[in-house]
């Protein structure tokens, strides 16, 4: 062994703080490879919330004020308002008495990145405990200081009713500091805690309120502060030049013509860590000077989109035989065919794709000897506050964090690498530097969603069951798309990706069935992309039950229904109800269709879809006209943001469906701006229908990614219900679904 | 050099006078309601009104605004003395359109300035009229809500 015991602890409480124990990394660190030991430290923050990290979230102000340092980041959906109903709901609140805070890094203990749809599922209740236990030491305050036991003093809007109708306010029991509590005073009272958000299902005062977001009259008038906007006195202006390939390294650089250039500071090389970035004094004099210097690059990668399908493509896998993970192997496939009476072979592919949120990212750095401080909008600060220290070589704990508003997120704001640009061309020159991404560096320099290829031979029985079912698919890692190479490599050994698998079991019940896949890393720098794999593999489940149900004669919908096992009834429910509300079953004009699609995210949020499109052959236009989306989200904190949510996954879905796509050649991403990579535009996008159910007593769930998934294959599925065309490749538009091929 | 910004005559120093609207916006007057998206005239983001006219400060040089009076998202309510809103960004909040936020500025400013030149639109031009503005977080329902509930309840009249 060549490690001490020392490192392997250390680097073991360190993986337990940030949750990637969870994840696998044990297994590497019990290998001791001595190659990743000084990769592992910088790692997305992984570590769901406990209900005692709520009492760091939550204090009083002698003011009256309630001040909430929300431990998720805002990119636009909103959980941190329905958190500030939590809090609300178990203090008693009016919205205006909540002071909603994005923390700094240094203000609260860490916390998990913002992703995956769980800012109310997963921090409901930490929220809700922090708050009620704030609440019940506000009450033993005010009843020690009326001097009445804590039964009569009563709840009411902002404080306490004490007998005789005096009110009392939350401020008048907060001398003067912030009343903080702290989870080692509270060891075992957990149980016997009242919780309002728990119990007031019949009666809430502030759940299930359409509150405006906080930030919304800033918001129009153009007053919130994005980190784009941020500004300090004696600000200096940065760039970096970026390799014009992935992974290209400097050979040599001259930058005299650059230095020389009035307004610029310094030129800032750093050969070993393939870095040129020049710092000036305007902003404007940054393009000029960035053109000014004189390098010669190692091109190390010249990759091509062909490359990359190649080694991307299932029927390469299907050839060898040779998947690295079985997800599930039920039953047995051959003797399932043996009983298909109808049975269809088919491949589906989607492709890569960029965030493309309006904000291009922005980070504004001001290194000081014992400070170092950062101004950033992203979905993990804790792991910007790591890799701005790894990037300049100061301990974590020098680093603070001031988190922005983000102009848009979808999992593409987990790092922010021009906080670290920023950061390093602070440190050499000693002044705040701000470094601004523009929109060709965004696309060049950011991850992206892997392309999926799948494969599907699936057949239906006489009774219209599902005989077998045999899914194999291929992508990159997604989760772990991040991690340095040479952990990467290690990892893929020992683990499947689970963000890649999202969503690929079907809902269905199948006796037969076998699903496998293949998780490729390649040059191309991979990350969450909203949803991970669940939009792909949705994509091809629930195209291939349509091909299915059409091949065995059976209504889609009807289909689906009859083929859910009976545990799945909110799936069922909601079906149905999307059924009812788009008069599922009439009859479809001309070039007309509807489709159908539904998927349960994360295994917790029903969705079902279904869309209308209309083929306007004179204008050679394929139009989605309008979508309707059932989603069984459990119990919603506030329907209003729950909706523009889904209205988002569905403009999301549909833009996926029928625009997006990044190509790369010569080693470098051919799209650079919105006129090559189209997004969808306001003239394309239908008009959408929501209905949402809430159970009783279910809890939240997930939405922020929830609605997308059926997004594109109930289009599709709705193109051939008009045309009689299959679309198995995404993005589709009126040429390739008439062009011979079809697909 | 002075341009008009808001209301306010702004003096350019010498090299601004060659920057792009938008940055000037920006960067001299510290006006951050305006948004960087694209750079090319893309996305909308930058929108603002040159003489009551959307333009995209992105594609527009200091020097060619001569003495046009430019408005950015911040002195829109200026021009409407009654209330601290305009009507358009009056039902941009009683829709609840924005999501992230960040392209909403864009979006008023071309919102306002369609209004003011067609006042009863029909839900087809406005979807017209907004295509030029992208918004990732798909607000675009919202958006058409928002201009319809504008113009319905009339409180923008044509000018000129």
């Amino acid at each position: 062994m060549l490690e001490t015991d020392a490192i392997s602890m250390s680097r073991r409480r360190f993986l337990k703080k940030s949750g990637w124990l969870a994840a696998g990394v044990t297994v590497v660190t019990a290998l001791s490879y001595p190659l990743i030991r000084s990769a592992i430290p910088a790692l997305p923050t992984r570590n769901d919330p406990l209900p005692e990290d709520g009492f760091a979230w939550v204090q009083a102000l002698s003011d009256g004020h309630i001040r909430f340092f929300c431990p998720r980041m805002e990119m636009g959906q909103g959980s941190p308002l329905g958190l500030c109903q939590i809090v609300a709901e178990e203090l008693n609140l009016s919205q205006s008495e909540i002071e909603c805070v994005l923390p700094d890094t240094n203000q609260v203990p860490h916390f998990k990145m913002t992703v995956g749809s769980e800012g109310i599922a997963k921090y409901f209740e930490p929220v809700s405990f922090g708050a009620a236990q704030l609440r019940e030491k506000l009450r033993s305050i005010a009843a020690k200081k009326a001097g009445l036991p804590r039964e009569k003093v009563e709840d009411s809007l902002g404080g306490f009713l004490l007998p005789l109708g005096r009110q009392i306010g939350y401020g008048a029991l907060v001398p003067s500091e912030p009343l903080v509590l702290f989870a080692d005073d509270y060891p075992s009272s957990r149980k016997a805690l009242p919780r309002y958000a728990l119990l007031r299902r019949d009666k809430y005062q502030a759940i299930g309120q359409s509150w405006k977001h906080h930030e919304l009259e800033a918001i129009v008038t153009g007053q919130t502060v994005y980190a784009r906007d941020v500004s300090l006195p004696d600000m200096m202006f940065g760039q970096v030049l970026q390799p014009p390939t992935f992974g290209s390294l400097i050979k040599s650089v001259d930058v005299r013509a650059a230095e020389a250039l009035a307004g610029v500071l310094e030129v800032v090389i750093n050969k070993e860590k393939n870095f040129i970035g020049i710092v000036a004094d305007s902003p404007l004099v940054l393009p000029e000077a960035i053109g000014a210097i004189n390098v010669h690059w190692e091109i190390s990668e010249e990759l091509n989109q062909d490359q990359l399908d190649a080694s991307l493509d299932v029927d390469e896998f299907r050839a060898r035989d040779e998947f690295e993970h079985i997800l599930a192997s039920d039953g047995d496939i051959g003797a399932g065919k043996l009983r298909s009476q109808n049975a269809v072979a088919a491949r589906y592919d989607t492709s890569f794709a960029a965030h493309a949120a309006i904000e291009p990212r922005s980070g504004l750095a001001w290194v000081r000897k014992n400070k170092v401080e950062i101004w950033c909008g992203s979905q993990d600060p804790f792991f910007v506050q790591q890799r701005v220290a790894k990037a300049i070589d100061r301990r974590v704990d020098d680093v603070i964090v001031h988190s922005h508003r983000m102009g848009g997120g979808f999992g593409g704001r987990i790092v922010c690498q021009a906080s670290e640009e920023a950061a390093i061309l602070s440190a050499a020159t000693g002044r705040p530097v701000r470094v601004q991404w523009d929109r060709e560096t965004e696309f060049q320099n950011n991850y992206f969603q892997p392309s999926f290829s799948h494969h599907i031979n699936a057949g239906v029985t006489d009774e219209g069951t599902i005989s077998h079912w045999q899914h194999d698919f291929v992508s990159s890692p997604i989760l772990t798309g991040l991690v340095p190479p040479a952990i990467g490599w290690v990892l893929d050994k020992v683990m499947a990706d689970e963000g890649t698998a999202r969503g690929s079991l079907p809902q269905y019940q199948m006796t037969n069935r076998q699903v496998r896949y293949s998780d490729i890393r390649t040059p191309i720098p991979i990350g969450a992309w909203r949803g991970l794999g669940s939009a792909p593999n949705t994509f091809a489940i629930e195209s291939m039950m349509d091909e299915l149900a059409s091949k065995s004669g059976i209504d889609p919908l009807k289909f689906r229904l009859q083929n859910l096992p009976s545990t799945s009834e909110r799936l069922a429910a909601v079906l149905h109800r999307v059924a009812e509300i788009s008069g599922w079953g009439r009859h479809s004009p001309k070039n007309t269709g509807y489709g159908i699609a539904c998927s349960v995210y994360k295994n917790v949020t029903a969705v079902a879809i279904v869309a209308k499109v209309h083929i306007d052959h004179d204008a050679s236009e394929l139009q989605v006209n309008k979508i309707w989306c059932v989603q069984d989200s459990g119990l919603v904190i506030n329907p209003d943001q729950v909706k523009n949510q889904i209205m988002g996954n569905i403009v999301w879905g549909c833009s996926m469906a029928l625009k997006e796509r990044i190509t790369f050649e010569a080693g470098a991403v051919e799209q650079r701006n919105f006129h090559t990579y189209e997004i969808l535009r306001h003239g394309e996008s239908p008009e959408i229908i929501i209905t949402l159910i809430n159970p009783t007593n279910a809890q939240s769930t997930a939405v922020g990614e929830a609605a997308f998934a059926p997004v594109a294959p109930a289009i599709a599925n709705a193109v051939f219900a008009a045309t009689g065309k299959r679309v198995r490749r995404l993005p589709m538009n009126f040429d390739n679904v008439f062009s011979n091929s079809g697909s | 050099m002075n341009i008009e910004i808001n209301g306010k005559p702004i003096s350019v120093s010498k090299d601004f006078e060659d920057a792009t609207l938008l940055d000037f916006i920006r960067d001299f007057a510290g006006l951050k309601g305006t948004k960087f998206g694209c750079g090319m005239g893309l996305c909308g983001a930058c929108t603002v009104h040159i003489d009551d006219v959307a333009a995209r400060s992105c594609q527009v040089l200091v020097e060619e605004v001569g003495d046009q009076s430019v408005t950015t998202i911040e002195g829109l309510a200026m021009a409407d003395p009654a209330g601290s809103f305009h009507p358009v960004q009056q039902a941009w909040i009683e829709e609840s359109v924005p999501q992230c936020g960040y392209c909403q500025p864009g979006q008023i400013m071309t919102a306002a300035a369609f209004l003011n030149r067609n006042p009863n639109p029909s839900n087809k031009e406005i979807k017209q009229a907004m295509n030029g503005n992208l918004c990732r977080c798909g607000t675009y329902e919202r958006i058409r809500k928002a201009v319809a509930r504008a113009a319905r309840e009339g409180k923008i009249n044509a000018r000129n």
